[in-house]
């Protein structure tokens, strides 16, 4: 019974290190070639930098001929916006629809609930006409929007998921204390589900930071197209210039990166919680 | 047929000790509880007579076979969980003939069984319904069902009625009880609650911090507790503890000096001399209210609860030692009051200062101390 | 019966919660505002513009079904459209199949007791979801590309380096690869689902098993497996969802001609280019509405199915 499991142990992590290594081995291609010469590149694909075929001549390039800075600055104000938005209007719906019993309580939730299932994408033929009577085409405003929309549904399931567990004492003695119900929301409510914000944080974030699509219908030009659509575009026009392709990639995964290492932890908590039912 | 045999079995999980070399032997038939404070290795050990945890070191040895690297399912033990464990997906007539298809079990032997077993809990109508259909109380008679159907020559119950209503959990202790009656299996049951212990045992283990405190049957716990971890898990109220001072060592016994004045105590001194801290042992139900021979404490009445047949008087000595009397029923005594109680010097307990009792005269016999 | 709801009426009357006090307003407002103005009012405008066509003049004019008459039956638009269904029902069996297969074999393995380095399988397997399809698509576009050879290298390791070929650019193999690397990015999301549905399964129920001797393959198949099906059933329409409505790494890799000669043209890529048209055809925003419509209502069609078809018969475990 015992003998036979070391071997099987060593199976076990066998599998799960070749799938991991498939899983971050593109990725790490990518990053560890983006910092060597054109040359190392095609050379010796998959060997480190070294002093020899160290460059940063990618970067150089993308940084010259993109307004990489811009295109970051601008997914930061759209992914940052429409993360508030979602989570302070999430919240506070999420909060009405599990604490007060109004006529058409569920019927609003399950209306609320559609865009969970359906995609808003599909609604992009009249966003688009709109946006453009509203003239907003090519702002920002167009995307978080767009965004805060998208995201609000899942927000306010998770968000009320969280709510429900609030023990109903809390906010009944806020109540015999003759607390307004706008200060229990924002005072007692807010802070007990700090940690569903970091879950919905994480949720909501991702999709917009990644998005192509309505960047891509709303928002191609003018200098307001985000990272990712930033980078398909650089990428389009000089698909040759190896370095600078690596390095806009490097460029455009890095803060993602980064935001994971950081926020790993909430975003696997909230998967394994179950929150997305 | 089937004794367990567990020889200086210890267990560690990296570092940490958690059972430190437990031995114990459990006869045929016997009715053995493991009981304990939550974190003493109860659960643990039966979880490695199972053979749900492996051993770190030691031999276990069930019907004279050593098992240690024998799976659970070939070790002829059943197992009833605490959470239960049934199945959920499976109805109540698969949930028991399930641990059959791997025993090989024909069809039809299997299935005697599984109507046999069902017949025995009263189950008949419920074997096509779903876990989540059934009460609490049937589920857990399910799970007692799926052990039976093993033929098992040792039940395990890891806490078994914990999960149930203070009402239900009475009941089932009885129908375990009749049923271990029935079955004459060996049986080994944990449990932290020393009800259950003293109601179902033939034999109860006391364990704390992975070792074995005290063996005996229930009433030897309850009169002649080796030491002060037993005297105060076994009974309830918890025995009553008075600092003492070792006055004198006479022929009649140990002359005590505490609080509210000096005791002479039934017992051997042992290695204990003159001056030497003890503490005194009186159960709340030996204690009286008013004078009585042996000996006499004074305190205060803090509270008072009436139960009808008893009432508990909740006391502060001189010395601020809380002490617990059970009175009669009817009486006077109210909170607030300074009263004198007193307790039979036959039925006083002395512990040395290490926490071992000095064995009491006439132990051989429980002493039929005056029971107030 | 009655009195109770009397009671409880009674109640919300004392506590001032009934109808729709201003508070509760404010609270909904500004989420349901934004929703309906930006997501449904959308769907349903999209919905009502299928049914139009517009002229020269850029005038609507109210056309009935005919649009949808068109797109199934009219060779111009229902050769491409079953073309892209087609693509579209293959992408999907591919992400069924592997994704999630491979998906329910990581978490199997993950959600063992006592595995040292859980936590960083876990959350190294999980990165490339975190990444954007866009990037995604370029990094595996230079690694398959023949130019640079990594994957010709690789495999080489192997001694499988004939097998190599422009995969990506052969009509033959570039849905397939397309799919493969979409399964690669996205296998971390039925592997998480799943990974916690297993952790959730209580351990007295392995251990219940194991005394009545069922090994870890039996185990496996006779408790966990049938207690995760709901979560399977999730993952499943999870994946519908998300594979009929894809777009970005087909348009990313292939732009929105999805080629080569449309071979990888889904539903999301064709709906892109009716809508904003491509080289010399010009965007047709009717025609647009018209396959999103379609798309909308094959989403539909799989959430109900499963919502009533599936879901229904699969009861939820509460251990």
């Amino acid at each position: 019974m015992s003998l036979p499991l070391r071997p099987r142990r060593m199976a076990v992590h066998g599998a799960l290190l070749l799938y991991t290594l498939i899983a971050i081995g593109p990725i790490l291609l990518i990053l560890l070639n983006a910092f060597k010469t054109r040359r190392a590149i095609f050379s010796d694909p998959l060997g480190f930098p070294d002093g020899r075929s160290f460059t940063l001549i990618g970067f150089d390039s993308v940084l010259e001929k993109s307004e990489f800075g811009l295109y970051f600055l601008n997914s930061l104000t759209v992914t940052v916006g429409s993360l508030a938005l979602v989570v302070v209007f999430g919240a506070m719906a999420a909060w009405a629809l599990t604490e007060y019993r109004f006529r058409g309580n569920t019927l609003l939730a399950l209306y609320l609930a559609i865009g969970i299932m359906v995609p808003i994408r599909l609604g992009s033929v009249s966003i688009l006409r709109m946006m453009v009577e509203f003239d907003l085409v090519n702002t920002l405003t167009a995307l978080v929007l767009v965004y805060v929309a998208q995201g609000l549904p899942l927000a306010i399931l998770i968000l009320g998921e969280f709510m429900q567990q609030i023990p109903r004492d809390l906010r009944d003695a806020a109540r015999c204390d003759g607390v307004s119900e706008y200060r229990i929301f924002f005072s007692i409510i807010l802070p007990l589900v700090r940690q569903a914000i970091a879950t919905v944080a994480v949720f909501t974030m991702v999709p917009i930071w990644n998005d192509l699509w309505f960047p891509l219908i709303l928002a191609p030009g003018d200098g307001k197209q985000t990272v990712t659509l930033g980078v398909q575009q650089f990428i389009g026009q000089y698909v040759t210039d190896w370095n600078a392709v690596l390095a806009s990639l490097t460029l455009a995964i890095a803060p993602i990166l980064v935001l994971y290492v950081l926020f790993s932890r909430h975003l696997v908590r909230g998967l394994t919680a179950g929150a997305v039912k | 047929m089937a004794d367990v045999s567990l020889k200086s079995i210890r267990k560690s999980y990296g570092a940490t000790e958690i059972l430190h070399g437990i031995d114990l032997e459990v006869k045929d038939g016997e009715f053995v509880v493991f009981v304990g404070p939550s974190g003493c290795g109860k659960s643990t050990l039966l979880r490695i007579i199972a053979g749900l945890e492996s051993i770190t070191a030691g031999d276990l040895f069930i019907a004279g076979r050593r098992v240690n690297d024998v799976p659970p399912a070939a070790r002829k033990i059943a197992m009833v969980f605490q959470s239960y464990a049934l199945y959920p997906h499976m109805t109540v007539y698969k949930n028991m003939a399930f641990g059959l298809k791997f025993a090989r079990t024909d069809r039809a032997e299997a299935d005697r069984r599984v109507r046999r077993a069902a017949e025995i809990l009263k189950l008949t109508p419920y074997l096509d319904r779903k876990p989540r259909d059934l009460s609490g109380g049937q589920r857990q008679r399910v799970a007692i069902g799926r052990a039976i159907v093993r033929n098992p020559s040792v039940f395990l119950f890891d806490e078994p009625l914990s999960n149930l209503d203070a009402a239900l959990r009475v009941n089932t202790r009885v129908e375990i009880a009749k049923l271990h009656r029935e079955l004459n299996a060996t049986t080994i049951y944990v449990t932290h609650d020393q009800v259950e212990a003293m109601t179902l045992a033939t034999k109860i283990v006391v364990m704390n911090q992975g070792r074995i405190e005290q063996v005996g049957s229930p009433l030897e716990l309850y009169h002649a507790p080796r030491n002060l971890f037993v005297a105060g898990f076994i009974g309830s109220p918890r025995m009553n503890f008075v600092k003492g001072r070792v006055t004198a060592v006479t022929p009649e016994g140990v002359r005590v000096a505490h609080a509210c004045g000096e005791t002479l105590v039934a017992a051997d001194a042992g290695h204990a001399g003159v001056g030497d801290t003890v503490t005194l042992g009186i159960r709340p139900e030996h204690m009286s209210e008013g004078e009585a021979e042996g000996l006499r404490l004074k305190g205060q009445v803090e509270a008072v609860e009436h139960l009808g047949e008893a009432t508990y008087l909740y006391m502060k000595l001189t010395d601020g030692t809380d002490v617990v009397v059970r009175a009669p029923g009817d009486t006077a005594a109210v909170a607030g009051a300074s009263l004198t109680i007193g307790a039979s010097e036959r039925s006083v307990h002395l512990f040395d200062a290490e926490g071992l009792a000095l064995p009491r005269r006439g132990e051989a016999h429980p002493p039929r101390a005056a029971v107030a | 019966m009655s009195t109770i709801a009397a009671t409880e009426e009674m109640a919300e009357d004392l506590a001032g919660r009934r109808g729709w006090p201003l508070h509760i307003v404010v609270f909904l407002a500004p989420a349901v505002l934004v929703y309906s103005l930006f997501s449904i009012y959308p769907l349903i405008d999209t919905i009502r513009l299928s049914l139009f066509t517009t002229d020269e003049a850029g005038l609507y004019h109210f056309v009935g079904l005919d649009n949808f008459g068109r797109l199934i039956g009219d060779p111009t638009w229902s050769g491409p459209f079953w073309n892209a269904f087609r693509n579209n029902l293959v992408f999907f069996a591919i992400h069924m199949v592997v994704q999630n297969g491979i998906g329910l074999g990581l978490a199997m393995l993950l959600s063992l007791p006592d595995l040292a380095g859980r936590n960083l399988y876990r959350t190294l397997i999980f990165l490339p979801t975190m990444l954007s399809v866009v990037i995604i698509g370029f990094i595996w576009q230079l690694m398959l590309s023949p130019l640079w050879g990594v994957a010709e290298t690789f495999l080489g390791f192997f001694g499988l380096g004939g097998y190599f070929g422009p995969w990506l650019g052969q009509e033959t193999t570039a849905l397939a690869t397309i799919s493969l690397i979409s399964v690669w990015q996205f296998i971390g999301i039925p592997m998480m689902l799943i990974y916690a549905a297993l952790l959730n399964i209580p351990d007295d129920l392995v251990d219940a098993a194991t005394v009545d001797g069922a090994g870890p393959f039996h185990v496996f198949w006779q408790v966990k497996l049938p207690l995760i099906v709901p979560t399977l059933g999730i993952v499943s329409i999870l994946t519908f969802v998300a594979n009929f409505n894809a777009f970005d790494l087909i348009y990313a890799v292939k732009g929105a001609l999805a080629g080569p000669n449309f071979s990888t043209d889904i539903l999301g890529t064709f709906f892109y280019r009716t809508f904003f048209g491509y080289q010399l055809q010009v965007g047709n925003p009717t025609m647009g509405a018209t396959v999103a419509t379609m798309m909308l209502m094959i989403i539909l069609v799989g959430v109900l199915i499963y919502l009533f078809g599936v879901q229904r018969r699969l009861q939820r475990h509460t251990f």
